[in-house]
């Protein structure tokens, strides 16, 4: 089965929502701000849950914010 | 550094402290090899209750600090935001399996070893430091893995 990562676009959504801040953010969502900075990283998978909620923030579709793509050479180490 | 990584650390060196208090206090007794029953319960009672009270007492004190310190540093007091979330769940669940697993072998190393002719006291003093060595590896496990940033 092909190797596929849960990615997203938070940071470029948070600037383009007002210079949102990780800590609004964070806020906003009920998560830590590390919990951003991991998602933003692409060093952690959101539950379903609370992909909705990060989505619900931004006022947009789900699959706006993330995506199931097929791992790279880069993030698959 | 966020709460749960203050609060992991001072878990780890409170652990760290019981561990040194009980390997000093268990080495004598190993030394001369008289594992006098009354000698060791008394041990094994001070380590399980100052664990408690250190567990206990850590925390609050550590909460409380957080907030002094917080409050100093931003000039106002506002509830600082203590919450927990999925991915602090997720890596205390990770660090607990790992203490598990630390624990599981340290029994079956403490059971082999009273095959082998070592005596049952002796036996329970093993599975007591693997018992406390399985929360300072947990510890560490989570400590690591809120470094690399999961």
């Amino acid at each position: 089965m092909e190797k596929r990562q849960v990615r997203n676009n938070i940071r470029k959504l948070r600037f383009q929502n007002n210079e949102m801040t990780q800590e609004q953010l964070a806020e906003k969502v009920g998560v830590t701000r590390q919990t951003i900075i991991a998602l933003e990283g692409g060093k952690y998978a959101p539950s379903l849950e609370l992909a909705f909620r990060i989505s619900l923030a931004f006022g947009l579709p789900l699959t706006e914010v993330f995506s199931y793509e097929a791992e790279t050479e880069s993030t698959s180490k | 550094m966020s709460y749960q990584e203050k609060n992991i650390t001072v878990s780890l060196v409170s652990h760290l402290f019981i561990m040194v208090y009980y390997l000093v206090n268990l080495f004598p007794i190993v030394q001369s090899g008289e594992w006098i029953a009354g000698r060791l319960y008394g041990l094994w009672a001070i380590v399980i209750g100052v664990n408690i009270l250190v567990t206990i007492i850590g925390s609050i004190l550590t909460n409380i600090l957080l907030t002094i310190v917080e409050a100093v540093r931003s000039r106002k007091y506002e509830d600082p935001r203590f919450i927990t979330d999925e991915r602090d769940n997720l890596i205390e669940l990770k660090g607990t399996r790992v203490s598990y697993i630390t624990f599981s072998v340290g029994v079956l190393i403490s059971v082999f070893a009273f095959i082998f002719g070592q005596p049952p006291l002796m036996m329970i003093s093993l599975i007591f430091v693997f018992s406390i060595l399985a929360e300072i590896v947990g510890d560490i496990a989570q400590i690591t893995l809120y470094r690399r940033g999961m």
